[in-house]
């Protein structure tokens, strides 16, 4: 199925279910629901006034959100995707017309950073937060991207959020015991080649 | 290895209270078991920001190539047509018939209040980390989620007034309209706050809610609030006049 002029209209649920499947099924569940709601963009444009790189990141960014959320299972399907994303872009675009006439480049944490910090109790928050501020982002990047294939690919699917019996699914492994302990040894080995660099 | 597969347990699963604090213990106390917790959680989120950009430099190459087609808004064939200028004469002749009556339902009031006021909620600058993490969920539709950090910042700090307005808020948004009132007859009650909105959300909640004696109820708050010229007073000497 391809993702624009498409005759067919997928529903909610249909969109949701591809986004929960395995990579080729969810490819082409994030093009569809990108493209279904692109005229945003547009609307981004003038409504807010922004300019249309502005408009095309707050819209992606809505959608990056929006499947995240699908995935981690916190969009409650309370309102119709429609009015979810909308309610979303909304948001964005708001935020950016802040950052603009506040005119701050404000430190920004991903949304996993902080979903995991919030599992930490606030005394040790800190010690953490202290020690993510003096990682080398880059250098970390660097290293992910020259270890072998197969490790960047369990990470990459690790860090999408799949699970390890999803992973093994996907990666053909036995059980997803298999998976934990090769997803554990690559990270450790990431560690090591991180720690060597950074010397 | 070890270590990866304690702290790897730890974020996957929900952790008890005593997992959390002999998590936060060894933090604390092992230098090397808290460089590894950073590094397992900045290594995740690379790897996700990693896979996040991917993914937009894809719909990038979509927008670049399809753009006419894609910012158009889809037409809707003939009978919706039909049907939304069907619709507009319906809802020009509802505002019609509203604007000659010129009355609106206590029950309205309360709705277009909560729309307008209660959407998005603003990031306070320099509040707690915990409360802007709420107001973050709450502006990104995560409401359940959202409650459950105010309520958690409540079970810590039982007279944190801010907590109490936004969990009280977030209830309302829920339409958990007894959890609402509970939150907002604390807010109320709480003596020393040089600017209470409690009493006005409470009125708002009863009238949103609309049980038999509700609107009675919301009258005398919003009487009080009106006459002590409480937060939301403006509001309310408006409301008092047409219901």
């Amino acid at each position: 199925m391809n993702h624009t002029n498409e005759k067919t209209v997928l529903g909610d649920h249909e969109i949701i279910w591809g986004l929960l499947q395995n990579d080729s099924d969810k490819r082409k569940s994030e093009e569809q629901l990108f493209s279904r709601y692109a005229y945003l963009i547009k609307e981004g444009m003038i409504k807010y006034s922004l300019a249309e790189d502005d408009a095309f990141d707050a819209y992606s960014d809505t959608i990056l959100q929006a499947i995240d959320n699908i995935k981690r299972g916190t969009f409650e399907q309370r309102a119709s995707l429609k009015t979810y994303l909308y309610r979303i872009f909304y948001n964005k675009c708001v935020d950016l017309i802040r950052k603009k006439t506040t005119n701050k480049g404000s430190v920004h944490q991903t949304a996993p950073i902080v979903d995991m910090l919030n599992m930490i109790a606030d005394s040790a928050k800190t010690v953490i937060q202290q020690l993510i501020e003096r990682t080398d982002m880059d250098l970390l990047k660097s290293t992910i991207n020259n270890l072998g294939e197969n490790c960047r690919k369990i990470l990459s699917l690790f860090g999408e959020g799949y699970n390890d019996k999803e992973i093994a699914t996907a990666m053909e492994y036995k059980t997803s015991d298999v998976v934990k302990t090769s997803r554990l040894r690559c990270l450790e080995k990431l560690r090591q080649e991180y720690l060597n660099k950074k010397k | 290895m070890d270590n990866f597969e304690y702290i790897d347990d730890y974020f996957k699963n929900a952790p008890t209270d005593l997992q959390r604090q002999q998590f936060e213990q060894r933090i604390t106390n092992d230098k090397g078991f808290a460089e590894e917790v950073a590094f397992y959680i900045s290594a995740k989120s690379v790897i996700k920001n990693q896979s996040q950009a991917e993914t937009k430099e894809r719909f990038r190459e979509i927008y670049q190539q399809q753009k006419v087609i894609l910012i158009t808004r889809p037409h809707k064939n003939t009978i919706w047509k039909y049907l939304a200028a069907a619709s507009v004469i319906g809802i020009i002749s509802v505002i019609t018939w509203f604007l000659s009556v010129d009355k609106t339902s206590p029950q309205q009031l309360a709705d277009q209040y909560i729309q307008q006021n209660f959407k998005t909620l603003g990031v306070t600058m320099g509040s707690q980390d915990s409360l802007q993490k709420g107001l973050g969920l709450f502006n990104n539709g995560n409401l359940k989620a959202s409650l459950n950090q105010f309520e958690n910042i409540l079970a810590t700090d039982s007279a944190n007034d801010i907590a109490k307005k936004y969990a009280g808020i977030v209830s309302l948004q829920l339409k958990d309209y007894d959890k609402a009132i509970y939150y907002f007859t604390s807010l109320e009650n709480q003596a020393g706050l040089y600017s209470n909105p409690g009493k006005f959300y409470h009125a708002v909640t009863l009238l949103a809610r609309n049980k038999t004696g509700d609107e009675d109820e919301a009258k005398e708050l919003l009487k009080q609030v009106a006459e002590k010229s409480l937060q939301g007073s403006e509001d309310a000497a408006k409301w008092l006049k047409k219901m």
